[in-house]
């Protein structure tokens, strides 16, 4: 009868942040990220030779998500844990916690894909969100990733284009950067976009063909523009603040949506999903918004908490693997290069 | 050596790089924006390799591989101390015998192997690029004492 109720334990550590959740059939009952609070509240961090972040932070994420959630280690179904793509120091760390807590407890381990969980992240059962129908378009944006995937079924995707230079988010930031914004810069340039006046500057969309993006030459064409005309008037960015990152996000948003829109038509697939941070910036939301009234599309955008870099996302993927029954390997490794 | 290009002579610039350089761990100085990725980009096909090289800067590290190397791509931008680079163990990466391809290695002056080769990049107001090797940048390394510290 235990099979009746699947709690899953999910950990994902590929790049900053180290993070566990806890999944009841397909909820989410805890999703902890680590921050300095949890060291306060286990007793501060132990220094030791060249420890690792992702070192100190495990076990009292671990601990925490399970104690969030209400959930014993003696009822966990499985351990999931996000195999790659991401640092190899990083990965090492989730992956041999997840292998030695699995074989401590006599469980099944199940590897996860971080890009295919990003996409998967749409699949948690929480109220108020649909989840996509196959076949869907995703696409995943975010200060590290730009691409679009065909999502056929659950395990089943085919990347049709990505970034092949910068990232969207980064080239958010770096815009930031050269206005001398704060980091992460993308959300006060959203902010400011919604006083400006989107086409008070043009910037040219970089021409690459098929589905992949380029945001590496539009930020050198940033660059140049404000020191010609910083040279000119010295207050230039000061006076037009607004009004350039009004610009700058038209372009970007420009350059986001042309590809959606070219794979939309060449796939015939009109439901389109994204994740990654940036699918909180409000400008793509509305554009997203105006493609369903224009291009007959529905759109799906998780619960902000599940875009980022999570292991809520982790959860479900283990989830649905577990369902399939398919578990790892005791000799599984991490794999910092992962391919979907 | 200096040579000055243009971005369409990116890949005789890759060959001379690679040609020229004394050290599988090469730094790229220069400023957001110069081209310093895209120089990588060219390096990376001229070391035989098919994989797509995109920025490194959220990642801090792409892995590439040729059918005899294995390279590896660093961007140290979004580093704010040089601790970030130990906790994901640079040193494990810069003591391999691949190819070390390293953008904004100014951020972390103490963790650089002594016998890197430097590159620096400049541009001018025409978009015209000049390169130059082996500039003798003081890398202001921390007394060993202080680095201690956070070890």
């Amino acid at each position: 009868m235990a099979s009746q109720n699947i709690y899953i334990l999910a950990i994902e550590s590929s790049c900053d942040d180290t993070a566990a959740s806890v999944m009841l059939n397909g909820r989410i009952l805890s999703n902890v990220v680590a921050n300095q609070k949890i060291h306060e509240e286990y007793g501060g961090v132990v220094p030791e030779l060249a420890s690792r972040a992702h070192q100190q932070n495990i076990v009292p994420v671990v601990q925490q998500a399970l104690k969030k959630a209400g959930v014993e280690k003696s009822q966990l179904n499985a351990i999931a844990f996000t195999r790659g793509p991401g640092l190899m120091g990083s990965l090492l760390v989730g992956t041999s916690f997840a292998k030695s807590l699995a074989y401590g407890l006599n469980i099944p381990l199940i590897d996860v894909n971080h890009m295919q969980a990003h996409i998967l992240a749409h699949f948690i059962d929480e109220e108020d969100f649909n989840k996509p129908e196959f076949p869907f378009l995703a696409m995943t944006i975010s200060g590290g990733h730009t691409q679009i995937v065909k999502v056929s079924n659950y395990f089943d995707m085919e990347v049709i284009g990505e970034t092949i230079d910068d990232a969207v988010g980064e080239a958010y930031d770096k815009s930031g950067k050269i206005l001398g914004l704060g980091y992460p810069a993308g959300p006060e340039i959203d902010k400011r976009a919604q006083q400006g006046n989107p086409k008070a500057f043009k910037f040219t969309k970089p021409k690459v063909d098929g589905l992949n993006f380029s945001f590496s030459g539009l930020k050198t064409a940033i660059l140049y523009f404000i020191q010609k005309e910083t040279k000119a008037n010295p207050n230039f960015i000061e006076e037009n603040l607004n009004d350039i990152c009004a610009s700058i996000q038209y372009t970007i948003i420009g350059i986001l949506i042309d590809k959606l829109k070219l794979a939309s038509k060449e796939t015939g697939i009109k439901h389109i999903a994204i994740g990654g941070g940036v699918s909180a910036n409000s400008g793509i939301r509305k554009a997203l918004k105006d493609g369903e009234k224009k291009f007959g599309w529905t759109t799906y955008i998780p619960k902000f908490e599940y875009t980022t870099d999570n292991a809520a996302m982790i959860a479900i993927v283990g989830h649905l693997k577990f369902l399939e029954g398919e578990f790892s390997q005791n000799n599984v490794v991490a794999s910092a290069r992962l391919k979907l | 050596m200096e040579i000055t290009y243009q971005i369409s002579d990116i890949h005789s610039i890759a060959e001379a790089v690679i040609k020229h350089a004394s050290s599988r761990t090469i730094l790229f100085y220069g400023e957001m924006g110069v081209g310093k990725t895209t120089l990588i980009k060219a390096i990376v096909e001229h070391l035989g390799s098919n994989d797509l090289v995109s920025s490194p800067t959220f990642s801090l590290v792409n892995e590439y591989s040729s059918p005899s190397d294995t390279i590896f791509h660093f961007d140290f931008y979004r580093i704010e101390n040089e601790e970030e680079a130990l906790n994901f163990g640079v040193e494990d990466y810069f003591y391999s015998s691949a190819w070390k391809l390293v953008e904004w290695p100014e951020k972390i002056p103490n963790l650089i192997p002594d016998d890197a080769e430097i590159i620096t990049i400049l541009s001018d107001e025409n978009g015209k690029r000049t390169l130059k090797f082996d500039q003798n940048i003081k890398l202001t390394k921390k007394k060993p004492m202080e680095q201690q510290n956070f070890l």
